[in-house]
């Protein structure tokens, strides 16, 4: 029997929960229609703007949460019901809005909802999809078996290299010295090296033997073969290195925006009680 | 020839630096990887023949740079004299230049001083984790966001309404902290002082007071003619009351919403009970146009001097006559009619033939006989024979007894007979002040006494002044340009109407076939009171009253 996963946590408990949530707030947004428009502060608006404000408060607390050990419930179901409950806070914070936005501290509360919520979807989208294209590029192996491997190319390929004529050795030899795996966050996050050594040692080698003959060019076939396998090596290990980023990228945005978000909410209520 | 000591310096397995002597002898020492080099230096980062060392003309030895670098100090060169001391990088080996035994011409000493790194760790230390540093990034930005958002949305707004000297300073800029708090688009006659808030939200906390109002508004009118009324209604220290304070029904940051609210709830909020608000009120409670509102009263000109105008309603049929003095049959004026020249003379007629629109709201202008009678009865203006036809204009009856003086004086008698009964009768009403006196010129010897009883001309009659309704809702406002769409006779019906005195205006059913109450309905459109009616405004009404004339 397959496990249930967080989506469909308690045959989508929470999913239920947030499509009664969006129901309610459609059919209260249709069929009361404030007296001036739709707008945060009619009593539609604050409503909707008082059910927001607990369901973010509710899913910081996720956050808080998710770091104790103390048993307050399963995890699988905490994540779910942020992740669906997430999705609903959008539709009723736009419904609060009345869709009237400016630059205001209003608008910039709306809008730092929007990064953590559409964060959040892409962190959804990235552990739907990365760890099984982890599992598929990794088999097995881990990453210091990759780099154990690498390494073991790296003395076949110099012991051959050092008897080839310099512009092979040469290519080699900065392959082997010169080839980085995840170097910088950009680099992490596309999973490849831009004029990789590996790869460039690889396309010159591809016209670089034609002069060698007898014995120099079998072996410049093994040393060619050898350099390919490495650079299928140091792709995979780069490949990891990419998932294992972009699984984390999101949180850059999600957190810290979460956080600003329970900042801006926080003024913005204040603001709307000093002024009104 | 060289004869050349060469000294090469390895570490044993403790670590511990030993050295083997070699004594080379040819025209020139190569250097390099490849076997046949006679120094062979057998590592990756040395090419097949890296260097040489040769003597040149000078006598001096020289190392020369082959397929490989030469450094000293940091530089790149391509030929360096080899003198006693001197230390030269050929890749990760250093040759140094020794003292010179006897029995050889150099000596040089060579030690591997850039060991090959471990592939592996060398490969690892190359292999960065991934998002190093993103706690703390992550924990910087959220700080950074929320001391950002803390002092500019909040810090500064407040630091402006609680620090008088501050206060002071931002009260002479254009724009304040403040603005930032600011929940929606402030509407065009407040936006030349809306971006300063103070303007308005006198105190913090406080809600916006009708002193705020006032400050500007000094000389409005009052909502409600009666000042008890209006006192009670809008006495704004009685708020959650019964009070009603002036931001209740005039919302502000909702452009481009009416500032005014437009809703019922303003309107039913006393009209629902207005017995509650005045007791001596005549009108019924209404809460829905759908359901409780009374039928339309169409407002009627009157000859009477002290009320001019009186509202009947429509289920009062008997009442409902229009007393216009002209003879008007819709019924000949539609669709294919025959003009005065007979069977020649057929034209298609449609209502915007007369009834010319005028305005953004689609009212009609008064219609004039110059431009909308003339163009098919010119020729009802003359009198007489074919053959010696007079015509007379179109106006004051003096002139057309004038015109016939001139141009058919004999006849004056019976031509002007022949117009009072015939030519003018054709479409007026006339006092014949010699025989009788119709019901209309009582009522208009009442308003005109001296018409009536002695004409102060000589005119043998006169035409009965007209009184043609030119607004039928005084209390309701109706745009016909939002009415495009709709055929005239959807809502007059005066195809069939044989007299001038059949009044064609909608009534309250044929609304509701559109339209419907406070709610849409199936097919039908939710309509407020502001859809057809004004926010009673004593003075508006004063001016909305049509003037007899």
């Amino acid at each position: 029997m397959q496990r249930e996963n967080i989506f469909d946590y308690k045959r989508y408990r929470y999913f239920k929960l947030a499509i009664i949530i969006i129901a309610i707030a459609f059919a209260a947004y249709i069929l009361f229609e404030p007296t001036v428009g739709y707008y945060g502060g009619s009593w539609l608006g604050y409503s909707l703007g008082t059910a927001s404000t607990t369901l973010v408060f509710w899913m910081a607390w996720y956050g808080v949460r998710k770091r104790r050990f103390r048993n307050s419930g399963s995890t699988q179901g905490w994540l779910s019901a942020h992740i669906y409950l997430g999705t609903a806070l959008t539709v009723t914070a736009t419904l609060h809005s009345g869709f009237h936005f400016g630059i205001n501290v209003h608008s910039l509360t709306y809008a730092l909802l929007l990064i953590v919520v559409i964060s959040g979807f892409f962190g959804n989208y990235a552990y739907m999809i990365y760890p099984r294209l982890m599992t598929e590029n990794m088999g097995e192996d881990s990453l210091d078996g990759l780099l154990m491997r690498i390494a073991e190319t790296d003395k076949l390929a110099r012991q051959i290299a050092i008897i080839m004529p310099d512009d092979i050795n040469f290519i080699v030899d900065r392959a082997c010295r010169e080839t980085y795996i995840g170097k910088g966050l950009l680099e992490q996050l596309k999973g490849y090296q831009a004029n990789c050594p590996t790869a460039v040692a690889v396309e010159k080698m591809t016209v670089l033997g034609s002069a060698l003959t007898g014995e120099q060019r079998r072996l410049y076939r093994e040393l060619y073969s050898i350099m390919i396998r490495r650079q299928s090596l140091v792709k995979r290990a780069r490949q990891d290195l990419m998932y294992r980023a972009r699984l984390g990228f999101w949180l850059y945005f999600h957190t810290p925006f979460a956080i600003a978000l329970l900042a801006a909410m926080v003024v913005h209520i204040i603001a709307v009680f000093l002024y009104w | 020839m060289i004869n050349c000591l060469l000294i090469k310096t390895s570490l044993n397995k403790r670590g511990m630096p030993v050295r083997s002597y070699r004594t080379l002898t040819a025209e020139e020492l190569l250097i390099g990887r490849s076997a046949e080099c006679s120094i062979h230096l057998l590592d990756p980062r040395i090419s097949m023949h890296h260097a040489v060392i040769k003597r040149l003309d000078d006598g001096q030895f020289y190392l020369l740079a082959a397929n490989g670098e030469l450094e000293v100090d940091g530089a790149i060169l391509q030929s360096i004299a080899l003198t006693h001391g001197l230390q030269v990088m050929i890749g990760p080996f250093q040759l140094k230049v020794e003292p010179v035994p006897p029995d050889v011409n150099i000596a040089v000493s060579l030690t591997l001083v850039h060991l090959l790194p471990d592939d592996y760790q060398g490969l690892k230390s190359r292999t960065h984790e991934p998002l190093r540093g993103a706690s703390a990034f992550k924990r910087k930005l959220a700080l950074s966001l929320v001391a950002f958002i803390t002092l500019i949305f909040l810090a500064l707004p407040l630091a402006q309404n609680l620090i008088p000297n501050l206060y002071a300073t931002m009260a002479k800029l254009p724009l304040g902290f403040d603005r930032l708090w600011s929940p929606g688009h402030i509407s065009n006659s407040h936006l030349h002082f809306g971006s300063q808030c103070f303007n308005c939200h006198e105190v913090l906390t406080q809600q916006v007071t009708d002193k705020a109002c006032i400050k500007c508004h000094r000389n409005v009118a009052p909502h409600i003619s009666n000042p008890e009324l209006q006192e009670r209604v809008f006495n704004h220290n009685k708020l959650f009351t019964d009070g009603v304070r002036c931001t209740e029904c005039h919302r502000e940051h909702k452009s481009p919403h009416p500032l005014a609210r437009q809703d019922n709830n303003t309107c039913v909020s006393c009209h629902g009970n207005i017995q509650a608000v005045d007791s001596k009120t005549k009108l019924p409670n209404i809460y829905d146009f759908d359901h409780d509102h009374p039928a339309f009263k169409l407002t009627f000109l009157t000859n009477d001097k002290e009320k001019r105008v009186v509202r009947v309603p429509q289920t009062d049929k008997a009442r409902l006559v229009e007393k216009s003095n002209i003879k008007f049959p819709h019924s000949q004026h539609f669709g294919k009619v025959q003009g005065p020249n007979g069977i020649w003379d057929v034209h298609e007629m449609t209502c915007t033939n007369c009834h010319q629109q005028e305005g953004r709201e689609m009212r009609f202008k008064p219609v004039s006989y110059d431009q909308d009678c003339a163009t098919c009865h010119a020729n009802q203006l003359t009198v007489g024979p074919s053959n010696k036809l007079v015509t007379v204009p179109h106006g004051s009856e003096q002139n057309v007894i004038n015109a016939l003086k001139v141009q058919a004086p004999k006849q004056l008698t019976h031509y002007s007979e022949s117009l009072k009964t015939d030519g003018c009768a054709y479409c007026h009403e006339i006092n014949d002040f010699k025989t009788r006196t119709s019901p209309a010129t009582k009522t208009l010897a009442k308003l005109k006494p001296k018409l009536t009883t002695k004409p102060e001309s000589d005119l043998p009659w006169h035409i009965v002044p007209l009184n043609i309704n030119q607004d039928w809702f005084s209390k309701a406002h109706f745009n016909h340009a939002s009415h495009q769409t709709q055929k005239c006779q959807s809502c007059h019906a005066v195809e069939q109407s044989d007299s001038s005195a059949d009044v064609a205006m909608p009534d309250r059913q044929s609304c509701l076939r559109c339209h419907s109450g406070n709610s849409p309905k199936s097919k039908r459109i939710a309509s407020s009171c502001m859809s057809c009616h004004d926010f009673h405004n004593p003075h508006k009404i004063q001016e909305s009253l049509p003037e007899s004339k």
